[in-house]
């Protein structure tokens, strides 16, 4: 095997107890950059904690966060975010109050350098709604770019939380459950735009799902995390096969989806 | 051209002749010619005060109805404006415009850094933090200007004098039928320092400042998210409503001549403050205006009520006994507004308009 890539995550000793209970305990990850990997495990398995202290939403009680090579562990999600960790929420996240272009386009300018410009109209930066609006188009929200977020339909909410992952424009994308809630119908599209997404091979995703043939089909890896440790983290194949994880996940727990 | 570059182009298109549009008009045209229209000087100091307050309040709308975050120290910043002039034009006693320029740019410097210093020391922990420390701050200046009675003249306050054309006693003659006294000149001084302060609080509201704004008001932990260090825009936010409140003082001061805690720095003022922006409309800028207008209106004419009614249903006791109590009649009101205008005037009546042109 040829040597890969410096990983562009990097997770050592990571660990989170709230109280008596460790939520994420002592998982050592390492992400390749440009390279899809899932995680996977039961409910409650730590999959979103995990996520949490990689975007910096949480700190971890012990252990550290590394993005290419750089200890992150201390820093603010904010700068994180600006630093290259983009996050999509498991459970929707948006700016309710605002259209669904709006949402997008705040997500394109915090990458620009007009964050600090109050002396101009914001509408006077108008490539920033154009992109936004592009990308609405790929996750088929963009007839809908005039409604408030908060006129979405669950299902269309979802694909706003992807747009706006996906108008951050970083380098690793953290994707937690993102096609759960959404209509059938609907899935394939998405999936289809996460494939694509890979295909460039300019993105590092990390994916969490419950959808076997998902992962099966787009993960390079995937890792699985039990009761907050992790078991395994091999091809998907090996992964099927291994005995560790058919007991607590497809035979034990039961998985969604 | 995508549909929204188009719609962004309709919106142009029809930029002056939306119905907003001419509500601005009629509202400015309403200002400049109220000195015209009533003669009675009672008349002109309840709209001259309006139009100081909506500016007021349209400030602190910046702060809590754009941003989300509770101050109840605002009126610190009014009060920094009006001891400002006040200091200048009376205690130091330098009268002239270079003078009152100067002390208008201290009043702005002055409340400029003060908020960014509370801002970057409080609004960092939570935002009930904030609201405290911003109320003692306000307490602390209350006491301070009633304490300081050589700088400030304590509880008395200071009278002064205006220089050249703002002075009581200067007169250009006639012009539409009113005499063109001190008084009106500073009517209209006033009048054009507070729609240019509208001006900048609505671009500031509509510039990318702006917008990340409402997105922390709306959700500060996705604000965050998309990399926004969204305190740093918490005290823009919060210095920029003030120095727009240190020139709404200032302003105060002119028209008033006249500067003392209770008339420049009270919590009861901070009171009329929440009032206003609650029955105007939060995150409207405009309703700011509603606001000031209901609350001044109703306290100047609300006790002329007894009045009224006795000359209309004179030996009728129990219809005096009724009117007296104009307070409740004003509690009333105020609950009917925010009853049936919950989102406040403005608020409301936009939602009308915007839901029937959806539907
Ligand atoms: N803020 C918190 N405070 C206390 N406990 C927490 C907190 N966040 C997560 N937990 C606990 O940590 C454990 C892991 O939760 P987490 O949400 O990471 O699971 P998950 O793998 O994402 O599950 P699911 O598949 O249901 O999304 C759970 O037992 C949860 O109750
Ligand atoms: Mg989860």
């Amino acid at each position: 095997m040829n040597m890969p890539h410096p990983p562009i995550i990097e997770t050592k000793d990571l660990t989170i107890r709230f109280g008596g209970h460790l939520a994420v305990d002592h998982v050592s990850l390492q992400i390749p950059p440009f390279t899809f990997k899932s995680i996977i495990g039961p409910n409650g398995a730590g999959k979103t904690t995990f996520f949490n202290m990689i975007s910096g939403q949480y700190r971890p009680t012990e252990g550290k966060v590394f993005l290419k090579g750089k200890d992150v562990t201390s820093l603010s999600p904010a700068i994180r975010t600006q630093l290259g960790i983009g996050r999509s929420f498991q459970l929707t996240n948006v700016f309710l109050s605002l259209t669904v272009l709006e949402n997008v386009r705040l997500a394109i300018q915090s990458q620009k350098d007009i964050g600090f410009n109050f002396w101009k109209n914001y509408l006077s930066f108008s490539e920033l709604e154009n992109q936004a609006y592009e990308i609405l188009k790929m996750v088929l929200l963009d007839t809908k770019w005039n409604v408030p977020a908060s006129g979405l339909t669950h299902g269309e909410q979802r694909k706003l939380e992807i747009a706006i992952l996906l108008a951050l424009e970083t380098e690793v994308l953290l994707l937690d459950e993102p096609t759960a809630g959404m209509a059938l119908e609907e899935v394939p599209s998405i999936l289809e735009l996460l494939k694509q997404i890979k295909n460039r091979r300019d993105k590092t995703i990390l994916l969490v799902e419950h959808k076997m043939d998902v992962l099966m089909a787009l993960s390079d890896s995937i890792a699985v995390l039990h009761e907050g440790r992790l078991i395994a983290d091999d091809t998907p194949e090996a992964v099927s096969k291994n005995r560790e994880v058919q007991e607590a996940y497809f035979g034990g727990g039961r998985a969604r989806g | 051209m995508n549909p929204v570059q188009q719609f962004r182009l309709e919106e142009k298109g029809v930029r002056f002749r939306n119905p907003y549009f001419f509500l601005r008009i009629l509202l400015l045209a309403f200002f400049v010619f109220t000195p015209f229209m009533f003669r009675s000087f009672e008349v002109l100091d309840v709209v001259l005060k309006i139009i100081i307050f909506s500016a007021l309040v349209a400030s602190y709308d910046v702060i809590l109805g754009y941003t989300g975050i509770v101050s109840l120290g605002h009126v610190l910043y009014f009060g920094i404006g009006c001891y400002s002039v006040g200091i200048f034009m009376g205690n130091l006693g330098w009268i002239s415009y270079g003078h009152l320029a100067l002390a208008f740019l201290i009043a702005i410097a002055v409340s400029g850094i003060l908020s960014v210093l509370i801002g970057l020391f409080s609004l960092r922990i939570r935002a009930i933090f904030f609201a405290m420390v911003t109320l003692a701050f306000m307490e602390f200046a209350f006491i301070l200007s009633s304490q300081l009675r050589s700088i400030t003249g304590g509880d008395d306050g200071i009278s002064f004098k205006l220089p050249g054309i703002l002075a009581v006693d200067y007169s250009i003659g006639h012009f539409l039928g009113i005499e063109l006294t001190g008084r009106i000149l500073s009517y209209f001084l006033i009048l054009l320092i507070c729609m240019i302060l509208f001006l900048f609080m609505l671009r500031f509201v509509h510039s990318p400042v702006g917008r990340v704004l409402q997105s922390i008001r709306d959700n500060e932990p996705r604000s965050i998210a998309l990399g926004y260090r969204t305190y740093l825009f918490q005290v823009i936010a919060s210095s920029f409503a003030s120095c727009v409140a240190a020139v709404a003082g200032a302003c105060f001061a002119i028209w008033v001549r006249y500067v003392s805690p209770d008339s420049s720095l009270s919590v009861s003022i901070m009171l009329d403050v929440l009032l206003m922006v609650i029955v105007g409309g939060m995150g409207t800028l405009y309703g700011g205006i509603f606001g000031a207008a209901f609350l001044m209106v109703t306290r100047a004419f609300l006790p002329k009520l007894q009045v009224l009614v006795g000359s209309i249903l004179p030996g009728v006791p129990m219809a005096a006994r009724l009117s007296e109590r104009w307070l409740f009649y004003f509690g009333l009101l105020f609950i009917i507004i925010v009853y049936f205008f919950p989102k406040g005037i403005v608020g409301t009546v936009q939602e009308f308009f915007s839901k029937r042109r959806t539907s």
